[in-house]
């Protein structure tokens, strides 16, 4: 046989029969989807039901915002980007009024320590997104040092704002294992060791010349000691939690070990006497529910010895690990009593709720938000509505739809390829805008205190 | 109810960048049948078989990267009136002018598409000269054209060719659609003598082209294209987020996803030209199976090693002389080493000069063992292939660091046979114990090059060489294998594919080429059902394990 003609009758006979089946799975409507991607003439026609498909895809957050029979006109806010939505109908009205009042109070006085505890997933961790708000309420507001530090993390190399170094033998009990039940940590994680090491150093960027306190954070021990930069020190720790002041001094770097009567640890803490502190308690793939498996007793008694102004909770992409996952009500039943337990015991805190970041899964028409993100980032602040605290919208923040995959495609990209993370400059930018979202509430607050006293106040 | 879109097959038509043409888009399946049908028809009629090459070519081209065909044509065209100048000019002095006018507009054009803004952030950095970035797009397939233009220039003007007579001969030459995106780089002695051939196949060559077609389909759209989405990409992208044994799965990952993408084009082009009646030069020989870096280059990108031989490891000296290039580029690497050591780096003086003096010696030592200069300059010219080499492959330093680490290599392999490896090879050269290791030593080696030469910066690499010395556990396999259980398996698949040897495919072609086309169709619906299969299959999302 001719060869040549053997290469087009295998061309041509190929082409037809592919081509002849793509056209039979239209015309009586076979759908079978590795075909449908293999499908030559799928680009040039297009099927009606596709799209009916769309529209009910957007009107599930709608359904989720009815069915929960909320005011309309307030709830509604919650999708405004870049702000902090306390759900009032006067726009004027400033969100987080206690916390505003606190850094008020801090600029004029320069005395006080603010502390803000910011609880999330994967998205902050290695101090993502938190080390930039942090810089940026520092040099706003004072303040230095790093806040908390966990004895041993996953990210401690990645981390840029701490170098810490450990031995390996400490033992890490965490909301993944935790057997006993003893308490962990507001970072859900819990230390304990008789002979481990460890040094961290603050690489925080701040005025180096100002005094750092360094503080151990411990459980109960009636005769409790510990190596401190090379020498043993007994520590009173009485109370159920307990910070130590181990120094205070221009250093930043911190070593200890653990001697055979060293209590739980839950980690160290650089701060400045007075200004802002933002601890950064990430903890990769939760979404924020298994802080319930903190007690209150337990964490009155943390605030107690550490009382917070501005808690922030920031969680909801490991809720969407499934690509067509669309009812999120469980989660806002799950956490709502989370959110309360937290006003509870911290009474004096604002609790701010950030809504998840875009995510992207691989759908038939290439990478895209996944379907149940509007209504994820709705249940999220329906939960922060019915708690009565701030809502801030990330997702919205971000671009909204398909802003992550935008993001990752960018050059430089702004997110990784896992269509799910801001790298750190995407985190940066988040970091920055949350802060501008807290100035301009900031500005609201002084502007109405300006208007409630006519004397000129030292305003920024 | 289904409608026909007139206009999105009017589209189909045009560039689309966003959907640019490749070996795997349906319109490719039009394009090619379309194009056989004529090339079949016209058989007997060479220069009308000719234009109808070159104009399915150029219009695959523009298919491929939209206003960019114009370069090809551009470059043909100065390039075709070049080479005959060059070839009538009997002056020495003004064939020379000639041929450096071909370099610098061919090198010209590379330089201006491909590092330009390297250029431009190296000096905003260095000397905070603050230029804007231009932001160009790199034009497809620019790197393998502009060497092919070289070869062929400065072959005619060494008198080891004859210049194209018909432009046309030169313009499928330079856009011949099979080879236009990744190569193989042709040169033209092969290549243009080819092209006015009656279309004559043995039965054989048919079975060997679907072999090599449908192989390299299935190399690069899914053993390669699925590892990268759904578990190489995830890591290199943030090494920091993954353990150490995560690290270097992916490492060894990506050595299997480049290889198939990469061998996998050069085979679909090598099976179409086979298909026509051309035969291109081959490209890979099972690089993983080398015993040794040396062997190594024999065996990966050949027609690119083969170029870089001839046209800037030769011109510099090669191993018989020395020119000022041997010397210029390692004596600007070392100097750039030493200098980043002591200053980026933070080393004392002292540290830095003695590891910029200990990586030198590679160099230096076999000259001073052999009391012979020339080694040192063959050494250095080696050096040197093997830094521009890298750089070849894309403007950034990673890629100077590649190809600087394999130039260590050649230099280190060069070390070891003249000392220990020679004595081990001459007593037990032999035994298969002995070539396993050589063979992981090697692979492992060429794995270390890979992290800097995917990595997208120099802190990435840096992160991912930390995590796989210092968090690497065996403890998260299970989580880590529950999770990509088909990457796994696509993996051991590929490396199972590439231990069998070469020839063992061509050596039994001739029990196929008999099949009746039938048992060819029915491949041909399995593999793009399997295709079809692999690209509607959920994605796999990364595990962040460390729990």
């Amino acid at each position: 046989m001719n060869a040549p003609r053997r290469v087009v009758s295998f061309v041509a006979w190929s082409t037809a029969l592919l081509l002849g089946f793509s056209i039979a799975a239209y015309a009586w409507n076979v759908s079978w989807t590795p075909f449908n991607r293999i499908n030559l003439i799928s680009d040039l026609v297009h099927a009606d039901s596709i799209q009916s498909a769309t529209v009910e895809t957007t009107s599930v957050p709608d359904s989720a915002t009815q069915a929960a029979n909320l005011p309309a006109r307030r709830f509604e806010r919650y999708r405004t980007a870049a702000q902090i939505i306390n759900f009032q109908t006067d726009s004027n009205r400033y969100a987080l009024p206690h916390f505003l009042e606190r850094l008020h109070t801090l600029r004029q006085t320069k005395k006080g320590k603010i502390r803000i505890a910011y609880f999330g997933d994967s998205m902050i961790e290695g101090d993502l997104m938190t080390q930039t708000l942090r810089e940026l309420l520092q040099k706003n507001f004072g303040g230095t040092g790093v806040g908390y530090v966990p004895i041993t993390s996953i990210v401690a190399g990645f981390r840029q704002t701490v170098r810490s170094e450990y031995s390996r033998g400490w033992s890490d009990r965490s909301f993944k294992q935790n057997p006993g039940n003893a308490p962990l940590y507001l970072s859900g994680h819990a230390f304990s060791s008789q002979s481990d090491w460890a040094r961290y150093t603050d690489r925080t960027r701040g005025d180096s010349s100002l005094l750092i306190q360094k503080y151990l954070l411990c459980g109960p021990d009636s005769n409790a000691s510990i190596q401190f930069q090379q020498q043993e020190r007994l520590i009173t720790a009485n109370g159920s939690f307990n910070r130590i002041l181990l120094s205070t001094d221009a250093g930043r770097t911190l070593s200890l070990s653990a001697t055979s009567n060293t209590p739980t640890l839950y980690g160290v803490s650089f701060e400045s006497p007075d200004g802002i502190i933002l601890d950064n308690f990430s903890f990769r793939g939760i979404t924020g529910i298994e802080l319930a498996k903190l007690s209150a007793n337990w964490l009155q008694a943390i605030q107690q010895q550490q009382p917070y102004d501005l808690i922030v909770f920031q969680y909801g992409v490991n809720l969407l690990f499934r690509p067509m996952d669309k009812d999120f009500r469980w989660y806002g039943k799950a956490m709502q009593p989370v959110i309360e337990r937290f006003k509870q015991t911290f009474p004096n805190a604002d609790v701010l709720v950030v809504s998840t970041a875009d995510r992207a899964f691989r759908y038939s028409g290439g990478w895209a938000s996944a379907v149940g993100i509007d209504s994820l980032v709705a249940v999220q602040a329906k939960a922060a509505f019915q708690s009565d605290v701030a809502f801030y919208n990330q997702f919205a923040t971000m671009g909204g739809t398909n802003s992550i995959v935008d993001w990752a495609n960018r050059n430089p990209a702004w997110a990784g390829k896992d269509y799910v993370h801001p790298n750190a400059r995407g985190a940066a930018w988040l970091g920055e805008s949350l802060y501008k979202a807290i100035l301009r509430e900031y500005r609201l607050y002084t502007a109405s205190i300006n208007r409630a006293k006519p004397k000129p106040a030292n305003t920024p | 109810m289904t409608i026909f879109d007139i206009q999105a097959f009017g589209e189909q038509f045009l560039y689309d960048p966003k959907n640019p043409l490749l070996f795997n888009n349906g319109f490719f399946v039009f394009f090619f049948a379309a194009f056989i049908v004529l090339y079949y028809w016209l058989r007997n009629r060479l220069t009308a078989r000719r234009y109808v090459f070159c104009f399915f070519s150029l219009y695959f081209f523009y298919k491929a990267s939209g206003s960019f065909v114009g370069l090809v044509i551009l470059s043909a065209i100065v390039d075709y009136l070049l080479s005959n100048a060059i070839y009538r000019q009997q002056n020495p002095f003004r064939k020379k002018g000639l041929l450096l006018l071909s370099v610098v507009f061919n090198l010209g054009l590379l330089f201006y598409f491909k590092y330009t803004d390297f250029f431009i952030e190296l000096s905003n950095t260095l000397f905070q000269t603050g230029f804007q970035p231009l932001n160009l797009l790199l034009p497809v397939g620019i790197s393998f054209y502009t060497f092919e233009n070289l070869s062929y220039t400065v072959d005619v003007y060494r008198g080891q060719l004859e210049p194209a007579r018909k432009f046309s001969d030169y313009l499928l030459f330079l856009s011949f659609f099979p080879k236009l995106v990744m190569g193989p780089i042709v040169r033209a002695h092969d290549f243009v003598p080819q092209i006015n051939r009656p279309w004559a196949l043995q039965e054989s060559d048919f079975a060997q082209g679907f072999y090599l077609i449908f192989s390299g389909l299935f190399k690069k759209l899914i053993i390669s294209d699925y590892l990268t989405l759904n578990f190489v990409d995830y890591v290199f992208d943030d090494p920091a987020r993954y353990t150490g044994l995560e690290n270097l799965l992916a490492v060894y990952g990506y050595a299997i996803v480049i290889y198939c993408d990469f061998s996998g084009y050069s085979d679909v082009a090598l099976g179409i030209g086979r298909w026509l009646g051309f035969t291109l030069p081959v490209n890979f020989l099972s690089p993983y199976q080398s015993g040794n870096i040396t062997e190594f280059w024999r065996r990966w990108h050949i027609s690119l090693s083969s170029w870089l031989r001839d046209y800037l490891y030769i011109p510099l000296g090669g191993n018989r002389g020395r020119s000022l290039a041997s010397i210029l580029f390692p004596a600007l690497f070392f100097g750039t080493l030493f200098w980043s050591a002591y200053s980026l780096f933070g080393l004392s003086l002292l540290t830095a000069f003695l590891i910029t003096l200990a990586l030198l010696s590679l160099f230096l030592l076999p000259a001073i063992l052999q009391r012979n200069k020339q080694t040192a300059f063959t050494g250095m010219n080696l050096f040197t292939t093997m830094l521009l080499g890298g750089f070849w492959h894309g403007a950034s330093f990673n890629f100077l660091i590649w190809g600087a680490l394999h130039g260590f290599g050649l230099a280190i392999h060069k070390l070891w046979m003249m000392g220990p490896g020679g004595w081990v090879q001459s007593r037990n050269g032999s035994s298969t114990v002995y070539r396993i290791i050589m063979l992981l030593v090697t692979f492992h080696f060429v794995c270390f090059g890979w992290v800097f030469f995917k990595a997208g910066s120099l802190e990435i690499a840096g992160s991912m060489l930390h995590q796989i010395t210092s968090d690497f556990s065996l403890s998260v396999w299970p989580a880590f294998f529950g999770n990509y259980k088909t990457v796994v398996g696509l993996m051991a698949l590929a490396f199972l594919l590439h231990a069998i040897p070469d020839d063992w495919m061509s050596k039994r072609i001739h029990l196929f080429a008999r099949m009746p086309l039938i048992v060819y169709l029915l491949v041909f619906f399995g593999f793009a059902l399997l295709y079809g299969v692999f690209k509607a299959a959920e994605p796999v999302m990364p595990i962040y394990l460390q729990f």
